[in-house]
This record gives C-alpha cells, sequence and structure tokens, in this order.
C-alpha cells in the first residue's frame, strides 16, 4: 500500500488543493530617499498594485527618538503632493520599501527605519543604478543602509523593483 | 508570488520550451563517473531535461550519451552488447559508436553503406574529475569545459554523490539560496552531524534567528550575503554564491570540507540532486569519508542498488514523532537532504507559485528568478549566451567571514569570494 506521502504528492493530488486566496493584501509603502530615485518610484506607480502606496521625498523636523518617546515629526509626500506623516503611514504598513540611488548616503533611512522599529513594521532596502558608480560609491550607499534594513538589495535593473513588488503582492 | 506563465516558463525544461533551450546552454552533471568503471561496462539509462539516453563506455574507453533506442524497431539498447567498440542491440543486432553513429547492420550488405545513414542522436560526455558531464546545446556552441573547483582538485580532495528528488528542479534549487530555513529545519543537525559541527560559525547561527540579508549580482549570478550578530558590533556573515541556474556552494565552517549543490531536471516532476563536498587544501580524513559515504553531512542513505534515498516518500521519510517533540530534529526527518527533499517533494510534482506568500528576505529567490526570466528571454530573442556558462563564472568560492559592521561584504570579502588558484585556502570561520 502506498504511503499517505505517497499518494498526496502526485500532480493529480495537487489539483485538488483548495482554490481560494490564502492572504489578505498587504500594505506595501514604497518611498523614494533621494531625487535620483523618485523618477523610479513614479513611474512605478502607474502600474497595477493591490495595496501598494507610493511617496517621492521626506521632510524632517527634530531629530529622530527611538523607544516609546517618539517625538520627531517626518513627513513623506504621495504622488499628488499631499503631505502625509510618516508615522501614520508606517502604521499603517506591512512593509516598507526604501528606494535609494547608488553614491548617495540617505540620511532619511534611519528616521524611516527608526519609525518601522517602532512599529515593528520589515524594512527592505533597494539600491539602483549600482553600474552608473563606482564600487566606493556603492559601498557607501550600502554602509549608509545596512543597520536600516532587515533586507538590502543591489539591484542592476530598474525593473527588478516592480518584480519584487509583485513577488511581494504589493 | 509568480504568474502561471512564468512559472510554467521556468519549471519547464524538456525539449523545445524556452527554459530547456537556455538550460541546455549549460554543461551539466550527467552521471558520475563511477557508474561507468571500466571499458565495456553496462550501459546505463540516463534521463535529463526529458530526454530518454543511454551512456556507454566503449572498449577504447571513449564515453558516448545516445538516444535509448534503436533506430530499427525502436527496442531500448539498454539491452545492447558492449562490444568491439560500440553497443550492439540484441534484436537484430544493429551497432552504434559512442556518437551514436551506426557502424553494423549485419542484414544490409556492407557495400551497400546503408548504416552510415543511421544515427542516433548523441551528446558529448566529459570525464572532470568524478563527474561526467554532458553539454545538450546547439554543437555551434558548445562553450568550454567547465571549471568547478570541486571538480578540478585532487580525487582524495572530493566526494560527490547523486540522489533522485521527486519533484521539480525549481523547488529543490530555491531551497538551496533560501538561507533562513536553516535555523530552523536544519538547527537539531548543526550540533551533531560530524560535518557541521565545532564550527565558530554554529554559535552565531543558532543565537541569532533574525538573520538579515543583502543581495549583490554578480556576472554569474548571485551573491546573497547573511549576517548575524557576532562579538565587539562585528557581522558574522555567510555568503552563498549561485550560479545561473542551478548551481550553489554553501558558506564553510570551521576546517570542515566545502560542500554545495547541482540540481538537474529529470523530467519536469523529478530531478537529480547532487552534492559535492571538497576541502581545497587538504585530503578528506578518513572519518569525514566515511561519514559521507554513510549518508551524512548534504548526503543521505539510498535504498540498496539505486539512488533513491532511503528515506523516501513511500516511507513517510521515516518520520519520527518523537524526535521531532523532543527537538532532536526540527522537522521529524532525519539529515539534511532529507529534510530538504521531504518538505520540497511535499509541495507537490510541479509547485504552484501562484499561491505562495514571499516575504522581503526571500529576495534571494526572487532575485534569482528574475534573472533566470530576463536571460531566458534574452536567449530567444537575441541568443544571448546565459550568465554562468562562461567557465569563469565558476571560479568562485563561498565564504563565512567576521567583518566590521560597516564594511560591505562585496568589499570585505571581495578576494576570498574569487577563486583565484585550485587549491587556495578557504576562507571560513
Amino acid at each position: 500500500m502506498l504511503s499517505e506521502s505517497a499518494r498526496m504528492t502526485t500532480a493529480e493530488e495537487a489539483r485538488c488543493r483548495i482554490d481560494y486566496p490564502n492572504s489578505k493584501p498587504r500594505a506595501t509603502k514604497i518611498i523614494a530617499l533621494d531625487p535620483q530615485s523618485e523618477a523610479v518610484v513614479k513611474r512605478l506607480a502607474q502600474g497595477k498594485w493591490q495595496q501598494a502606496s507610493f511617496f517621492t521625498s521626506v521632510d524632517f523636523d527634530g531629530a529622530p527618538r527611538g523607544g516609546e518617546n517618539w517625538s520627531m515629526k517626518a513627513w513623506l509626500s504621495d504622488l499628488a503632493g499631499r503631505t502625509k506623516d510618516l508615522i501614520d503611514e508606517v502604521a499603517t504598513a506591512d512593509l516598507v520599501v526604501m528606494v535609494a540611488s547608488a553614491g548617495t548616503k540617505p540620511k532619511t533611512a534611519g528616521v524611516i527605519a527608526e519609525a518601522c522599529g517602532v512599529r515593528k513594521v520589515m524594512t527592505t532596502a533597494l539600491i539602483i543604478g549600482s553600474d552608473e558608480h563606482t564600487d566606493e560609491e556603492l559601498s557607501r550607499t550600502l554602509a549608509a543602509l545596512r543597520p536600516h534594513a532587515g533586507m538590502l538589495v543591489i539591484a542592476s535593473d530598474d525593473d527588478y523593483i516592480e518584480q519584487m513588488l509583485v513577488a511581494l503582492r504589493a | 508570488m509568480l504568474r502561471k506563465e512564468q512559472n510554467d516558463l521556468l519549471t519547464q525544461t524538456g525539449p523545445g520550451t524556452p527554459f530547456g533551450q537556455m538550460f541546455r546552454c549549460y554543461w551539466v552533471p550527467a552521471l558520475l563517473a563511477d557508474e561507468l568503471p571500466e571499458n565495456e561496462c553496462p550501459p546505463v539509462r540516463v534521463k535529463l531535461f526529458s530526454e530518454r539516453l543511454l551512456a556507454f563506455r566503449d572498449t577504447d574507453g571513449k564515453y558516448g550519451l545516445i538516444d535509448e533506442f534503436c533506430a530499427h524497431r525502436g527496442v531500448s539498447l539498454w539491452f545492447g552488447r558492449n562490444e568491439e567498440h560500440g553497443l550492439r542491440c540484441p534484436y537484430h543486432g544493429w551497432k552504434y559508436d559512442t556518437t551514436g553513429q551506426c557502424i553494423d547492420v549485419p542484414s544490409e550488405p556492407i557495400e551497400s553503406g546503408f548504416c552510415k545513414k543511421i544515427k542516433l542522436k548523441s551528446y558529448p560526455l566529459v570525464k572532470i574529475g568524478p563527474v561526467l558531464w554532458t553539454y545538450m546545446g546547439p554543437p555551434d556552441k558548445q562553450p568550454p569545459l567547465p571549471e568547478w573547483e570541486f571538480s578540478l582538485v585532487p580525487p582524495e580532495q572530493v566526494f560527490i554523490s547523486k540522489r533522485l528528488q521527486e519533484s521539480n528542479w525549481l523547488q529543490a534549487m530555491e531551497g538551496g539560496i533560501d538561507s533562513s530555513h536553516v535555523s530552523f529545519l536544519h538547527r537539531g543537525d548543526l550540533g551533531s552531524d560530524p560535518l557541521f559541527k565545532g564550527a565558530k560559525g554554529n554559535k552565531y547561527n543558532l543565537s541569532d534567528l533574525q538573520p538579515h540579508f543583502e543581495v549583490v549580482e554578480q556576472p554569474g549570478g548571485l551573491y546573497i550575503g547573511a549576517r548575524r550578530n557576532a562579538e565587539n558590533g562585528h557581522y558574522y556573515w555567510r555568503i552563498t554564491p549561485w550560479v545561473m541556474p542551478n548551481f550553489t556552494m554553501i558558506p564553510p565552517r570551521g576546517d570542515h570540507p566545502m560542500h554545495g549543490h547541482f540540481w538537474v531536471p529529470i523530467d519536469d516532476h523529478n530531478c537529480w540532486a547532487w552534492t559535492y563536498d571538497f576541502h581545497p587544501t587538504r585530503a578528506l580524513t578518513k572519518e569525514e569519508r566515511a561519514a559521507m559515504e554513510a549518508g551524512q553531512g548534504l548526503h543521505c542513505k539510498y535504498v540498496p542498488g539505486s539512488y533513491r534515498p532511503l528515506a523516501n516518500k513511500d516511507n513517510d521519510y521515516l518520520m519520527d514523532r518523537a524526535a521531532q517533540k523532543a527537538g532532536r530534529t526540527y522537522s521529524g526527518v532525519e539529515g539534511f537532504a532529507i529534510q530538504d527533499s521531504s518538505l520540497q517533494e511535499s509541495m507537490g510534482p510541479v509547485c504552484d507559485r501562484t499561491k505562495e506568500n514571499l516575504v522581503s528576505t526571500d529576495n534571494g529567490i526572487i532575485m534569482a528568478r528574475h534573472r533566470m526570466l530576463r536571460a531566458a528571454k534574452a536567449y530567444q530573442d537575441k541568443g544571448t549566451i546565459p550568465p554562468g556558462v562562461d567557465p569563469q563564472h565558476h571560479h568562485i568560492r563561498s565564504v563565512s567571514i567576521v567583518l566590521p559592521p560597516d564594511q560591505a561584504f562585496k568589499d570585505g570579502a571581495k578576494e576570498a569570494l574569487t577563486r583565484h588558484r585550485v587549491g587556495a585556502a578557504q576562507t571560513t570561520v
């Protein structure tokens, strides 16, 4: 007699898997950290997404503070130019994706990461345009982002960001 | 997740499929050299990329990989007689050389030249180290021979095995670049397996269950770096190279041998999981070799006379719920290899990636798929040779290393990630 594992791993059995949505849409916030990455984020925003929101600039008022004593004010700008409170946006996010251009040293990543840390939201950082910069410049950007991202990716082509967001059901 | 058409593209490797055509640009392991141990030994059935083939070694020691079936009446040449410079079909005596050329049709006069008009499809079969490699792509695009380090070190420094995995190749390969599963699925074995235990790096692995990742493209594929906290604010990095489309090298642990995998499609529902162990600077010890032969480390025990794992789906992988409950194994299945294969086969013959929910730490997998899709399109549209074909792309190393927090692994381990010379010492913690 066939074992249960043998019977259940056939192609025929695979067809009996329950067909239903096994996840709810996840809120993904994509934030451009510098002027060069804004163009990429704006282009991405033209696509069809489940629950992705795109932001293009960050403004800060005051130094970040961690833990429960969060008092910093930080602002994002959505594509329509409306100002959004960083904390409010992070609070409703499942994942925050930061997009930075190689060669930049984005100071704002630390503020965003701190907000994500307070709200226990995962962060991913993508570095684009690596082909146009020296290894040293790229390393500077990596070093600036490393403390602030659970996942750090150097993408040699901008298409990767779109592929990644699709893969993550953004 | 992948769209259905993307999943189909990456998982279908039979003749004429877009990804199958790209996959055929590479030299792939076809069989162990030991499977054809001497001249005129019995032929061996080989199925690769959904093509039924037969490997044999003729009177002069030449290797051949030819269509399994006789051109006359379709008989399997596995029944053939390997004699006098060719393989003779036992049905009517037609005989073939290692190139598939028919060299004798006894019923036809030699003068008629009939046999010259009969030729079976064949592929080159070349011995490099302990493996026989084949190239199944267009002859005019045949690349130089592969230069993987494990196949170039002296025989006493290497051990290689293969096992049947009853699933599509892609879900097996993706397990190999999914670094975060090690701290869960394999955690019971890090401290006990003789080919893993004792390394200082194990301590970092087990004490930090939330590794951070960096994915960096390299000419042949990717470097996937996982960092965990070490002493004095430093990071312990484990850097896994993935070379397109099916090669990985696992970061080393202490002075243990280095190891890794190839996954080669048999058909769309089965693949060969090849596992190599080698030490770049010394012979494997008697104890190490004995452990490998006994199925420890990344190897496995077999059903006698086959390459099918002894623990397989027919016996529920010898699931031990008591060991699972006691924490001796995390999943209840023993050994790295079968821990992986049991879960990967449970996905079904071809994993339906339209239903999966990847998370940001799966970026290594996402990037690998992206690169393969991009390469398949470039090959289909423009005939662009994909990354990983060039033997220079094989000159890589995996690395485990402790680095300062502000140093990128691509800089701090740059030299160590390149194999400048076969036999140079590895960088390991």
